[in-house]
């Protein structure tokens, strides 16, 4: 594959399902995720359950040394963003467990909202935010909040109508990107019992996805700049509560979140789709992007392959622009089922040729592919030769390495035991006598890919956690700088709203010396280049 | 016993050329300490990749840092008591909204926590207006202080307090705290601070 892009590392966790156990590196990285997003309170609680696994209510707070209040709150706040379940054991004991590769998922919510963005623009985009932001809303909530924000954006006297909002919610709900949650049932007043100690919430496949039968009407509200205008009010004194929120709320009761698989399913579609682009040419992903788009709902995200699709049916269902003739069509399918990689194959010949795509071994090619290129940029290209080399052969003995690599032997020595120490390789023994004698041992060098990719993975969220601490201790070190040169942009702001002259301006702006400002732009590139590899990931 | 070959002549026990060393060649230097830290690599990482998609991902990024830590979500861990109730520290109180997750609430716990800070503002108010009457005006600005930390830790204390009442009760003691900024009482009828040591002027001021 030529020039596969190095950074596609959420692939790998879209092809292997980890166990729920996490490595120390991977704790870490959690503990600083809900350090950030939810404070140190929620962050001791939600450390604990991934460390220890599903524990009851007293345990916890004993355990941690938490009062009993704060545990609650805390876990409030996770089971609210999903990433704390809970459980009603035997002897009516209840027991709260986390969802560790959930809150690995709070790194990708920047992607989740752009890929919205680019597929629903804005309004689609807000949605998914806030529903990421708050965990779970119900429909009239997110429709309200997405209104005011969208209008707040708008020119002075439009607003945004919540119709429109509805519109863009509904269709995100039937591709599947946000999904009802889990509710209590509804039954009927039969159990004489008492109350069980936690509700099991259970949501029914076919109603995952139904909207409610909203009539929401009405427009976003600017938020009144007769607030700041009050001259001389402390901010200390906090504004009384609008009385509108105390109307009924019609959908009480149904709560939706950001359905997560859907969007892995749409990064997965994404990977392969742009593999074939730049394996092949634009007319073959093209056709691909189609196979795939048909097969969102019938197949589940983790089938092996597809539905197969009918020639006849893609022929149909290709994008209006695309005027390729059938026999065309036939022709690039014919050429993607025999291409080695097996991301396309023929299962049959009813209606024209029945092909379908086969997702777990197009991963795998991505996967072995981004292994290939990593080798090449840590090692060089030589090491890449013998790393392909044994991919492709499976087991091969170091003399059979400096053979058919065409590489001194000092080198491939060299070379295969630096793979070896970083764990791209592993040594498989074959004794020839039963004592396992090393004289009298076969070593053979092989790259087991299932491993190679999780140590790849584990190094990854590794880097990221220092990537973040790195990130929080820049901001530390400099915190006084930042707060001068927010003051400073504050005071010039506002000299300009009153119409300052420019040698004021010019005044003001000198307050940040010459050095002081190299070490801000410094600082700047500094955690942007953080944040930046922090996107990357996923 | 057999494979003595000679005294203190280094034999392997293995074939040395499986492992790629011809025989009698000089082996590398034993190493005597732990790699370096931070080691030299030959080869660059590649630069990031950037992109408007990058960019953009890279401010939402930075902007839901900012707005997490303002939503109710974000519990902050109660300050220790400082020593000296820092005048700016009241205008930098960040409003946030209490979050009260939905679902049946068990009413006993409601009822006793609305009592308590109902009953402890209730409670606090009294006190101020007999302290006013009292005319002792330094007490009472004390008393303030006392209150607002008092205010905060029941406020901690209680889950489920109802918002409106208690926003109500610090609203109006805020405007009262207002008011008994400057010290009004210096120069209240009852006083003698000033009659006194006017009346006593025998000494000279210098």
């Amino acid at each position: 594959m030529k020039d596969f892009p190095l950074y596609r590392f959420g692939v790998f966790s879209l092809a292997l399902r980890l166990p729920s156990t996490m490595t120390q590196a991977e704790i870490k990285l959690c503990s600083l995720l809900l350090q950030e997003h939810f404070g140190e309170i929620v962050e001791k609680i939600g450390v604990h359950l991934i460390r220890t696994g599903s524990q009851p209510l007293r345990v916890i707070a004993h355990d941690t040394g938490t009062s009993l209040d704060q545990v609650k709150k805390a876990l409030c706040v996770l089971i609210q963003h999903n990433l704390v379940s809970y459980q009603v054991h035997k002897r009516g004991v209840v027991e709260y467990e986390a969802q560790c590769s959930r809150v690995l998922r709070m790194l990708r919510y920047p992607r989740y909202i752009y890929t919205t963005k680019t597929l629903y623009s804005d309004t689609g985009e807000l949605i998914v935010e806030e529903l990421l932001l708050n965990g779970k809303l119900t429909m009239s909530a997110v429709v309200k909040k997405v209104a005011d924000r969208l209008t707040e954006t708008m020119e002075d006297g439009k607003t945004m109508d919540y119709a429109e909002v509805s519109n863009t919610f509904v269709r995100l709900a039937d591709t599947h990107f946000v999904q009802r949650c889990p509710s209590v049932p509804t039954t009927e007043n039969s159990d004489p019992g008492p109350p069980p100690p936690a509700p099991t919430l259970v949501i029914n496949e076919k109603d995952m996805y139904l909207v409610p039968k909203l009539s929401l009407i009405g427009k976003g509200k600017r938020r009144r700049s007769s607030d700041e205008d009050a001259a001389g009010e402390p901010k200390a004194k906090r504004p009384k509560h609008t009385t509108d929120n105390k109307e009924p709320i019609p959908d009480d009761g149904i709560y939706w979140q950001a359905n997560l698989d859907r969007f892995h399913q749409h990064f997965r579609d994404q990977a392969i789709v742009s593999a074939v682009a730049n394996r092949m040419d634009q007319t073959s992903s093209e056709i691909v992007r189609t196979m795939l788009r048909m097969s969102e709902i019938t197949t589940s995200s983790s089938a092996p392959f597809t539905q197969p699709l009918s020639s006849n049916e893609i022929f149909r269902s290709l994008p209006v622009g695309y005027n390729i003739s059938k026999q065309v069509l036939d022709q690039y399918l014919t050429l993607l089922a025999d291409d080695p990689l097996e991301f396309v194959g023929k299962s049959g010949d009813s209606g024209g040729g029945m092909y379908v795509i086969n997702l777990h071994k197009a991963l795998a090619s991505l996967a072995t592919a981004t292994l290939e290129s990593v080798v090449q940029e840590r090692f060089g290209s030589r090491c890449a030769r013998i790393f392909r080399l044994v991919l492709q052969k499976k087991h091969l003995e170091q003399k059979q390495v400096e053979d058919f690599a065409m590489i001194p032997a000092k080198e491939a020595k060299d070379m295969l035991y630096k793979m070896l120490s970083e764990n791209f390789m592993s040594l498989q023994e074959i004794p020839k006598t039963p004592d396992h004698a090393p004289s009298r041992t076969f070593y053979l060098y092989t790259v087991n890919i299932l491993s190679a990719a999780r140590m790849l993975l584990h190094r990854c969220y590794k880097s990221i956690a220092n990537l973040i601490e790195r990130r929080q201790f820049e901001t530390k070190e400099n915190k006084r700088l930042l707060e001068k040169s927010q003051r400073v942009e504050a005071i010039i702001a506002s000299m300009q709203a009153t119409g300052a002259e420019e040698a004021q301006l010019q005044e003001i702006e000198e307050m940040i010396t010459a050095p002081e400002r190299q070490q801000l732009e410094t600082l700047k590139r500094n955690v942007n280049k953080d944040g930046a590899s922090l996107c990357c990931p996923g | 016993m057999a494979g003595n070959k000679g005294r203190g002549r280094a034999a392997y026990t293995f074939n040395i050329e499986a492992v790629g060393f011809s025989k009698g060649e000089k082996l590398p230097d034993v190493v005597l300490k732990p790699p370096p830290l931070f080691p030299d690599t030959d080869y660059k990482p590649v630069p990031l990749k950037t992109g408007e998609g990058e960019e953009y991902m890279l401010a939402l990024k930075q902007e839901l840092r900012e707005t997490m830590k303002r939503m109710p979500y974000f519990i902050e861990t109660p300050e220790e008591r400082q020593d000296i109730e820092r005048y700016s520290k009241r205008y930098m109180k960040v409003y946030k909204e209490e979050w009260i997750p939905a679902g049946p609430k068990p009413k006993k716990a409601k009822d006793a926590g609305k009592g308590t800070s109902l009953t402890n503002t209730a409670d606090v108010l009294k006190k101020i207006e007999e302290l006013e009457k009292r005319d002792d005006g330094e007490k009472s600005d004390e008393e303030n202080e006392d209150k607002e930390g008092s205010k905060e830790k029941s406020k901690e204390g209680d889950d489920d307090d109802d918002d409106d009442a208690a926003e109500q009760e610090e609203y109006d003691e805020e405007e009262q705290e207002e008011e008994n900024d400057y010290i009004n009482s210096y120069f209240e009828d009852g006083d003698d601070f000033g009659a006194d040591s006017d009346d006593n002027m025998d000494e000279a001021t210098y």
